[in-house]
């Protein structure tokens, strides 16, 4: 494929997730969610546990009885329902336009189908969602907000973009992303990248990182083709990288293991770095169960470990 | 081979579409897009080779299974040359194989094949088809049709003499072979009697036959464009060639060339003929089929000369012939007196143009006095010597040297006798001298000349003026041919050596009598004609023509390319004959005397095509003779084994890739 053909505009395939909004409400139904109740511990009137003391933490907290008791530092927590601000990411470069023979759908869509049914489950807990795009044609990032209306205008925005654009050595395209969220999300938003990974320029998770300052909680939905994800290939294959000008001849048996490595190898790194700042990197592929994967998140979300 | 057996055939092409598939998924393989490419580590000399030795065998099987498919597909349509002999309940069959050993048969068919090669393996395919007890005789077209083989249950000695047989440039007779081959089968006690007929079908087809005919090689009746010189013949200064092409699209921008073989002894004049290899003249056929009469001059002297044609077609044994020369006639030579024998009319003598009347291919030789050298009376079959005055010592003594080698002479004697000089007698047609005088007999006795046929009736009122008086000069071994009405020998015979002489009463002379006139005459030198032909054999003959030669001669024949051929002696009769089957030059030494004979091709046989509804019926009336071969038993399990094979192929990669994958 030529560059001129490899930069026409394709629209998402969304493959069996059409209509996305009712796709998106049955995930969100799905799930028991009861009232949102935000994560954020902090000044609050329901008891949410002890914990150890850092420096740094609001002495108003410090549990004097227990350190009388025990002789040890902890701050007591309470859970709060104050309204968090929850932002999605939603990668669009080429590569999440890709559809292997047997996937349901395209990255993109499935990435979508995670993330409006991320903002209806936010909305119905009464926290305003924005939306940011990362690389894409025909996007429209959305500010934070809240209401019946929010979902709407989420799920149009999100079938309205289209994938493509090469983001693999055009670093300022991720700062063109981050900078407004680092500049707009409050303090304990909630940020949620969803992306496959794949030929981001280098220091995209660096740049990532650093928007977990202000308390802001980061999870990373890792969305890959089950292609990507087994590597089903067998034979001589020449494949092509949907960014940039890579062309592999190969053999598909031959590499399968070593490709799973490298992988893991990347997906590791993300993982590693993401819990280092508190966040979690979540797995998921294409013909998975989105409300398995959306729970996922929400646990991610909420600290836990699945 | 149909359109449909064609279209069936084609479906093979089809095999190649998965050499083509697997030498493209081989050499490229599919570009495919895959974001997480430059993860992937590249493999490429691994990943080629692993594929070629895996998919070979499929291949092949898919191959050999789409080639089969093809096959399946046609053979119901295809008309194998391969013949079975199909029975009716098992029972044992009567056969009679007629194969055409006929010039015809030479030519070469569009797969390369000569017609008798195909038509003898089809006898040897029937020949591997019959069992014991089925009884088989064999016999040969060409003419005379002649039955090589009676039917007999012994398939070796068949097959045996199946071997020995050779093609001829004999003419066809299909019908006399068909009777031959029913004769043959008929008296046989089994139920299923059959005539096969490996032929060209060039003849008359016999249409309605006691015994079912079939004719189940039809690529022999396929027709093939044909040019031939049927004789070559040199006539003073000119070749005269008879050609017969059976079309005209096989006569079309040919000519005709003769070309020296060996060169004749300068002439008196030193005039010389070139050599050998040298083209002479050349004619061009006329654009038709049929026969045709060509003429070429040619130089004088000349030598050994053949006739070819140029260009190609199916049958090239035919287009060179060799030219024989006058000489290759019959000689006759004519000792008369022109003032006495001419008629007023003028031009010929009487017996010249009783001769030439009698239509034989002779050549006339007169001559004012007899020879007196052996040498001079060679080129002679017969002699006609008419009213002679006796024969000096020298001529007598040639005369009879010449007649010993097996010649004829005829004396036709007259009033000359009388005046016989002094030393001349009439030896050795009669003892010492003879006597003419006049008679009152009214003519011959028609009963003593029963050998002259209705002609001798002819003689019996004669009136003659005189006649010679032959009774008290007869040679010893002298026999009476014929009599007077009043007793007196009419004519009389008598051998010399491996000759004849016969002596008549009377001359040529029209003073003496209208004996010339009278049908008796020619029939009296037609029989003169018949004993010198018996004798000296005929110059040209056609082939598969007997030749034959005294008992007692020793024969020496080559044939054309030197071949040596074998009289044989009749049980019973005082000669020895040979067949000549084959066209071409002969060499013929009867005791010491060499002579050159010439055997030709019959006209018919190279003008004539067979006939396409005598064919279409006699190959349509194909009777109980499998001229199939079904083979879509055997194919269709083979085309069940492929796909098996494919199936185990496939299956084998599977489990392959399963191991992989875990």
């Amino acid at each position: 494929m030529n560059d001129r053909s490899r930069n026409i505009k394709r629209a998402i395939d969304w493959g069996q997730l059409a209509p996305l909004n009712v796709h998106a409400r049955a995930v969100a139904d799905g799930l028991y969610v009861g009232v949102h109740r935000s994560p954020r511990r902090g000044p609050g009137v329901e008891f949410g546990g002890h914990r150890a003391y850092l420096p740094g933490d609001d002495l108003r907290w410090l549990d004097r009885r227990a350190l009388m008791r025990h002789g040890r530092l902890l701050v007591r927590e309470f859970e709060t329902d104050t309204d968090r601000a929850m932002r999605l990411i939603v990668d669009a470069s080429a590569s999440m336009g890709y559809r292997s023979e047997h996937a349901p759908a395209a990255k993109i869509a499935y990435a979508s189908l995670l993330a409006a049914a991320l903002a209806r489950v936010a909305l119905s807990g009464g926290d305003p969602v924005a939306l940011d795009w990362f690389g894409g044609t025909d996007r429209r990032p959305l500010p934070a907000m809240g209401g019946r209306e929010a979902f709407e205008r989420i799920v149009a925005a999100l079938e309205g973009a289209q994938p493509g654009g090469e983001m693999q050595q055009d670093v300022r395209a991720v700062d063109r992303a981050f900078a407004p969220i680092a500049h707009h999300a409050r303090r304990g938003s909630i940020i949620v990248l969803f992306s496959d990974l794949l030929d981001l320029p280098e220091g995209t998770l660096d740049r990532f990182l650093a928007l977990s300052a202000r308390g802001r909680i980061l999870v990373v939905v890792q969305v890959l083709d089950p292609a990507e994800r087994r590597f089903p290939f067998r034979g001589p294959l020449r494949l092509r990288a949907s960014e940039g000008s890579v062309l592999v001849e190969t053999d598909g048996e031959a590499v399968r293991e070593e490709y799973l490595q490298r992988l893991a190898a990347l997906t590791g790194v993300w993982s590693e770095r993401m819990k280092s700042v508190g966040g979690r990197l979540v797995e998921a592929t294409t013909d998975g169960d989105p409300v398995d994967d959306v729970r996922a998140v929400l646990a991610a979300i909420s600290g836990e470990t699945l | 081979m149909s359109f449909v057996f064609a279209a069936a055939l084609a479906i093979a092409v089809l095999a190649s579409l998965p050499v083509l598939a697997h030498l493209l998924r081989r050499s490229t393989a599919e570009e495919r897009e895959f974001p997480a490419a430059h993860l992937v580590p590249t493999a490429q000399p691994v990943a080629r080779k692993r594929r070629k030795l895996e998919d070979r065998a499929l291949l092949a099987a898919r191959f050999l299974l789409i080639l089969a498919l093809a096959v399946l597909g046609a053979t119901p349509l295809v008309r194998c040359s391969r013949l079975s002999l199909e029975r009716d309940g098992g029972a044992s069959v009567a056969l009679a194989l007629v194969l055409d050993d006929s010039h015809s048969m030479r030519t070469q068919m569009p797969d390369g094949k000569r017609r008798w090669d195909a038509a003898v393996g089809g006898a040897r395919e029937l020949l591997d088809a019959a069992r014991n007890g089925d009884a088989i005789a064999i016999v040969l077209a060409g003419k005379p049709a002649r039955l090589v083989m009676p039917a007999t249950t012994d398939l070796d000695q068949v097959r045996e003499t199946l071997s020995d047989l050779k093609i001829s440039d004999r003419s066809t007779d299909l019908d006399a072979a068909v009777k031959l081959a029913e004769a043959s089968v008929a008296p046989l006690p089994h139920k299923d009697r059959r005539i096969v007929l490996l032929s060209d079908l060039a003849g008359r087809v016999p249409k309605a036959t006691k015994i079912p005919l079939t004719a189940p090689l039809e690529a022999l009746a396929k027709s093939a464009a044909d040019c031939g010189i049927v004789s070559a013949v040199r006539l003073g200064r000119r070749a005269t060639l008879r050609v017969a092409c059976n079309s005209s699209s096989a006569a079309k921008g040919r000519t005709a060339t003769i070309v020296l073989t060996e060169a004749a002894a300068p002439a008196a004049d030193g005039a010389t003929t070139g050599k050998s290899g040298e083209e002479l003249g050349q004619v061009p056929l006329e654009h038709r089929g049929g026969v045709q009469e060509l003429n070429v001059e040619l130089p004088v002297p000349v030598g050994r000369m053949n006739a070819t044609l140029s260009g190609r077609d199916a049958l090239a044994e035919n287009d060179t012939a060799p030219v024989a020369p006058e000489s290759g006639k019959l000689g006759v030579g004519v000792v008369r007196d022109a003032a006495t024998t001419s008629v007023v009319t003028g031009g010929a003598t009487i017996i010249e143009q009783a001769l030439a009347s009698l239509q034989r291919d002779i050549g006339i030789f007169p001559h004012q006095l007899l020879p007196d050298q052996t040498a001079a009376l060679n080129q002679h079959a017969l002699l006609i010597i008419d009213d002679p005055a006796g024969l000096v010592a020298e001529a007598r003594i040639a005369l009879t040297e010449w007649l010993k080698r097996g010649r004829v002479a005829i004396t036709l004697v007259g009033p000359r006798a009388e005046a016989a000089p002094l030393g001349s007698t009439f030896e050795p047609f009669a003892r010492g001298a003879l006597r003419w005088q006049k008679t009152s007999a009214h003519g011959a006795d028609p009963a003593s000349l029963s050998m002259l046929g209705e002609a001798s009736s002819s003689l019996k009122d004669l009136e003659p003026n005189g006649r010679a008086l032959l009774a008290a000069a007869m040679p010893p071994e002298g026999e009476v041919l014929g009599k007077w009405d009043d007793g007196e020998p009419f004519a009389t015979v008598a051998p010399v050596g491996r000759g004849l002489v016969l002596t008549t009463s009377l001359p040529a002379s029209l003073a003496e009598s209208d004996f010339p006139l009278r049908p008796g005459f020619l029939a009296l030198l037609s029989h003169a004609l018949d004993e010198a032909e018996r004798r000296a054999g005929p110059r040209r003959s056609i082939a598969g023509e007997t030749w034959t030669f005294p008992a007692t001669a020793n024969v020496v024949l080559r044939g054309p390319g030197a071949t040596q051929l074998q009289t044989a002696r009749n049980a019973g009769a005082d000669d020895q004959t040979v067949v000549v089957a084959e066209a071409g030059r002969y060499s013929v030494d009867v005791d010491g005397d060499i002579t050159e004979r010439f055997v030709h091709y019959a006209e018919e046989e190279l003008t004539l095509l067979p006939s396409p509804q005598d064919a279409q019926d006699a190959i349509g009336s194909r009777v109980a003779v499998q001229s199939k071969v079904d083979a879509s038993r055997e194919l269709a399990l083979l085309c069940l084994l492929l796909f098996g094979v494919e199936v185990g192929l496939r299956a084998l990669r599977s489990l392959r890739k399963a191991a992989l994958s875990a």
